[in-house]
């Protein structure tokens, strides 16, 4: 044994030599300072562009990189999808360290805040107020920069969505939005003469009496608890996250104890489920069809399912042998705390640059990013393709795309009626501060609300004693989810 | 042994493999000791040009964080459960195998089979046929779907389990993932006993059978002690396979190592060093220099109590 | 001892006989009947995924499930092969399996030769330290050798899946323990008619350690067959992507992060089969030479 230690020392020692050699070239990231000449529209440069668009959705991308061509002949465009969004995430994570990231991708506030750990993300302001011209091929003259017009065409809530890093300054341009809405089952509610909620309290009572029309259904099934735990928060104004230094993760306290508090009740009485407790997506439940006497079967089925606007075309039951679908969606807005306070969540991706040590490639890639957010037509075809909502207003205009919504309806144009819903709530739309280990934080409240949903508490459910003890798991788990916060982050 | 006339003939035959050991495997070595060392160090923060003091911070912070003991706890008891329950069902099975003429080598092929699989992939199937669809807590439990497992077990009269959903507990998640673990150890471990027990004289037994020994006997003191070779070397890798446990659980419970609600309850010590792989370096390198040193101290009283001369 | 006490005796010993008769006739049906319990407790797992593969997304999510597809989809695998470009993967795959296993033989082969039948100074330490770093979590590798690649600007290419890899421990042991089984006189023998240390290493080693050395190209290529997590951190474009990579994401739907199950299960089948096919007809040089690794132990 004394000669395998010796000889892993003798290794070590000789490894250690080497340490020089790779020590030396460290590499630092590049900072972007705005070339003297501005944009040169005769050297080749190409860009990446990391997203996850499916391959129905890069097609559409792919029109429109030629036409982005057509205009800026000397820039290519790579693009490539790499998975989900969490795969983007780690793999540019990794790429940073060494350098050899891409130049656009897309994102979630949370991974900005966590690339700007090496400094990586550039920020925006420079190029939205440069005002130098460039003539593109066809004579027509454009500003680097935004104009008024294209800037006051934003929907101001998702413009501003850059801007939550806590420093005021832009670091993503939106590409494309959704939100979550409440999906219903419209033929159910008819017959039953029930009318979609509009707040919690109203939710619960149609929970109760959806319950007593059908004992084994789930009335209501939410996708994401996290979701809910943060719009509950915003929408309560009780404290969620702040993006100052050393303050971050302010959700423990009583405000939020309570309204957990109160869907572990609804979901002890077997009003609402989620996804992960579920073991399988709610529209599973919602657009079942089958019934439970006739089949022979063991069935359940929910009436309501709250999930993203961009998924509306899974939330719709399958054809039946006639071809018509067997009931009709309706879609409405999530329930809210007050109606002078409406809060959704905003969700859907963004874009980023990075920095480059040639600064041609970072204007090369601002180019594209505005080019990506301002076209009508990419906005219009590939909010179509996908069932996220455009971020500018005139893409309303848009022939196609007006045509697209007016033909709205629970069936076959579901997308169509998810995206309008999701357009009238513009005004509602928040989001979180992003910092590094938001993403972190928006984790741990998910599971907490699990948690605290499927935890096992003994006694009689109306008893003093037993709301106590369920209040005492409560804050222990907040407890821990805060202290796993402070750790990661 | 031939004393060569040119030493260095020698060290022209190992150069290949010497270079590449030295830049892939002994460089990140010392590459994770001068990480470890440096007070949270982090990469992202290197690019940004942050320096970081020496210290042994990362150890501390690694020592006192919670989940540390979670994964340290959950690794051993896997170790401990599954290295014995799999090398006594694979001695089992080397022994019912060595005993048998007649489709002896279609089973041994089957037994073999789970060797050559991806073991994420194979999880996935397992956790399908463990998982239940429904909503178990609360006063109305509904299910949807019980999973194979349940239906199996339905017909013995015994009532639908949680085993890896939200309402699971420790002691169904554990069953689960000793069940998995030792399925996917089984193979390795009765192919090295199977090969012994082959190449035992003979003789032994014939002697035995002459003086009337009986069955268990034998087994105890000739076919153990003859196997203790194999068996040492079954269970040493064993346990540093079972120390490095992570994609089999990946493979049942995802990358949250747990089940819903409690995500991380699971978690191993090669799931704590991924999970600090991404943001935090530093303690990532001494989570895993840690490992190693566990690893190195079990495999010491390993070699220890087998007292086998070992050829390395 | 009277002729009647004989015949009982006789009466007795006959029934012993015919009751240990009976004895070992219920030993090997309680045997088998072990043995082929066991055998399906494994097989399960890959009954339940072929079966899986073979049914509708709604039949796959039925309760209680189904043990026989109703109506069986083959299409499920054309769809598999054709959404995970399956054909191209393959091709990636087997190039990469066969040229590093190619590389890392010869350096195996010599490397083990050196350590069984050569003498130098620190063999025994420098054998010691290199099982040694067989004990280390491969993953505390991955950060530095990540870093490492990008300093010889391997990134997508060929390369950077092939070398790093070449040396295995593992395998240098495996060949070694066999040299040493190879009697020493052989090589004296050689030494002494002036045969070349090459030329006796591949007139009478190799031959004789061939086992040892399929058994070593085998798990090689399964090596590459299941590699997930390098390949995708350094060489995931469509040009090098490797089939456990090109499979993963395939089938889930990026924006609803849904997944359709059975193509999944039918990809998962497709990427084990070949692997089957070739543990089969190739049974015996696999469990010769992992079992021989052990026989030393």
């Amino acid at each position: 044994m004394k000669r395998t230690i010796v000889s892993i020392l003798l290794v070590l020692s000789l490894v250690l030599c080497m340490l020089p050699v790779f020590g030396c070239s460290k590499k630092e990231m590049p900072n972007f300072v705005m070339p003297e000449g501005g944009f040169d529209t005769t050297t080749p440069v190409t860009i990446t562009f990391y997203h996850t668009m499916g391959s129905n959705l890069s097609e559409v991308l792919d029109i429109y990189v030629e036409e982005f061509h057509e205009l800026y002949p000397n820039i290519t465009v790579v693009h490539s999808q790499e998975g989900g969004y969490d795969d983007v995430r780690d793999k540019i994570s990794k790429q940073l360290t060494v350098l050899d990231h891409p130049n656009i991708a897309y994102c979630y506030p949370d991974h900005v805040a966590l690339y700007n750990v090496s400094e990586a993300v550039v920020t925006l302001d420079q190029f939205i107020n440069y005002q130098q011209e460039l003539t593109l091929p066809d004579g027509t003259k454009e500003i680097i920069g935004l104009t008024q017009e294209q800037i006051a065409d934003f929907i101001p809530g998702y413009y501003n969505e850059g801007k939550q890093f806590g420093d005021n300054l832009m670091y993503t341009m939106p590409l494309s939005k959704s939100t979550e809405v409440l999906y219903y089952n419209v033929d159910f509610f008819t017959e039953h003469e029930l009318t979609p909620p509009t707040t919690w309290d109203e939710l619960e009572a149609l929970c109760a009496k959806i319950k007593e029309i059908d004992p084994n259904c789930i009335p209501l099934g939410y996708d994401s608890e996290a979701n809910w735990f943060i719009t509950m928060c915003e929408q309560l104004k009780s404290p969620y996250t702040s993006a100052e230094e050393g303050n971050h993760f302010l959700f423990d306290n009583q405000t939020n104890y309570d309204f957990v508090a109160r869907f572990r009740e609804w979901h002890q009485k077997g009003y609402i489920t989620t996804q992960e407790i579920l073991g399988a997506y709610t529209s599973t439940i919602f657009t079942e069809t089958k019934v439970a006497e006739k089949d022979g079967e063991k069935v359940i089925k929910s009436y309501m399912s709250i999930g993203s606007s961009a998924g509306a075309t899974k939330q719709r039951p399958t054809k039946g042998d006639d071809g018509k679908y067997p009931f009709e969606v309706g879609i409405v807005p999530i329930p809210q705390v007050s109606a002078d306070n409406k809060k959704v969540i905003s969700q859907g991706p963004s874009l980023c640059i990075f920095q480059k040590e040639n600064p041609q490639e970072v204007l090369a890639s601002w180019l594209f990013m505005k080019f990506l957010a301002t076209n009508v037509g990419f906005q219009a075809e590939f909010s179509m393709a996908s069932g996220y909502v455009p971020v500018i207003k005139s893409v309303e205009d848009h022939p196609v795309y007006a045509n697209f919504l007016n033909k709205a309806d629970g069936g076959n144009n579901i997308a169509a009626l998810s995206a309008k819903v999701c357009m009238e709530q513009a005004d509602a739309y928040y989001t979180s501060p992003a910092f590094n280990g938001s993403s972190e934080a928006r984790d741990q409240v998910g599971a907490l609300m699990q948690a605290c949903f499927v935890a096992k508490i003994d006694g009689d459910p109306n008893s003093e004693a037993y709301k106590q003890a369920v209040m005492a798991m409560i804050k222990e788990k907040f407890a821990a989810a805060i202290q796993e916060c402070e750790y990661k982050s | 042994m031939v004393q060569s006339k040119k030493p260095w003939v020698a060290w022209l035959y190992l150069a290949p493999a010497i270079v590449l050991l030295l830049v892939f495997t002994a460089w990140p070595i010392v590459n994770t000791i001068r990480m470890s060392l440096l007070e949270g160090y982090s990469t992202a923060g290197e690019i940004a040009g942050k320096t970081f003091e020496f210290g042994f911070g990362n150890f501390a912070k690694v020592i006192d964080y919670g989940q540390f003991k979670t994964c340290l706890t959950n690794t051993i008891l896997l170790c401990v459960l599954t290295v014995p329950i799999s090398t006594f069902l694979a001695l089992l099975i080397a022994v019912c195998l060595n005993a048998i003429k007649p489709l002896q080598r279609l089973l041994q092929t089957i037994f073999f089979l789970p060797y050559v699989t991806n073991s994420i992939a194979i999880g996935m199937v397992f956790a399908a046929m463990f998982n239940i669809v429904g909503n178990l807590s609360g006063e109305n439990p509904l299910i949807v779907t019980a999973g194979i497992i349940n239906e199996f077990l339905a017909l013995f009269g015994v009532a639908p389990v949680d085993w890896i959903n939200a309402t699971s507990t420790y002691t169904t998640n554990m069953i689960v993932m000793v069940v998995y673990i030792v399925w996917n150890a089984l193979p390795f471990k009765i192919l090295i006993l199977l090969g012994g027990l082959q190449s035992v004289n003979k003789q032994y037994y014939d002697a035995a059978k002459v003086d009337g020994t009986s069955r268990v006997r034998v087994f105890t003191k000739i076919t153990v002690p003859l196997l203790s070779p194999m068996l040492a070397y079954v269970v040493i890798t064993g346990f540093i396979g079972g120390f490095k446990e992570y994609s089999s659980i990946v493979g049942i419970f995802g990358e949250d190592m747990g089940p819903v609600g409690a995500a991380g309850r699971l978690n191993t010590m090669v799931g704590f060093i991924y999970d600090a792989l991404g943001n935090h370096q530093g303690r990532a390198s001494a989570a895993a220099l840690i490992l190693f040193g566990i690893i190195f101290v079990v495999t010491l009283i390993n070699l220890y109590v087998s007292k086998k001369k070992t050829h390395y | 001892m009277t002729e009647l006490e004989k015949f009982l005796l006789e009466k007795k010993l006959e029934r012993e006989k015919s009751r240990q008769r009976v004895v070992r006739v219920v030993a090997q049906v309680l045997l088998y009947v072990f043995l082929i319990t066991m055998a399906l407790i494994v097989l399960f797992p890959f009954y339940w995924m072929i079966i899986s593969s073979l049914k509708t997304l709604t039949e796959y999510q039925q309760s209680p499930p189904t043990f026989f597809p109703k109506k069986i989809i083959w299409g499920n695998y054309a769809e598999a092969f054709h959404t995970a470009n399956l054909g191209k993967l393959f091709m990636n795959t087997m190039y990469v399996g066969v040229v590093s296993t190619l590389l890392s033989l010869v350096i195996t082969v010599i490397s083990a030769f050196a350590f069984a039948r050569l003498e130098f100074k620190g063999k025994n330490a420098l054998f010691a330290a290199l099982l040694g770093t067989m004990m280390i979590p491969g993953e505390l590798f991955t950060i530095t050798n990540y870093q490492t690649i990008y300093y010889l600007n391997w990134q997508n290419t060929f390369t950077v899946l092939i070398v790093p890899f070449l040396v295995s421990v593992f395998y240098i042991y495996l060949l070694r323990q066999n040299f040493l089984q190879i009697p020493n006189e052989l090589y004296l023998a050689a030494k002494v008619d002036g045969t070349s240390d090459l030329k006796y290493l591949w007139k009478v080693m190799i031959p004789l350690a061939l086992p040892t050395l399929i058994s070593i190209t085998i798990l090689k290529m399964m090596g590459a067959w299941n590699s997930y997590v390098w390949p995708n951190l350094v060489a995931n474009d469509i040009d090098h992507r490797m089939i456990t990579n090109g499979l993963r994401n395939a089938f889930t739907d990026a924006n609803t992060q849904s997944t359709n199950y059975p193509v999944q299960m039918a990809a998962v089948a497709l990427v084990s089969f070949p692997l089957f096919l070739v543990f089969i007809f190739l049974r015996k040089y696999i469990m010769k030479g992992v079992s021989r690794s052990g026989i030393k132990g």
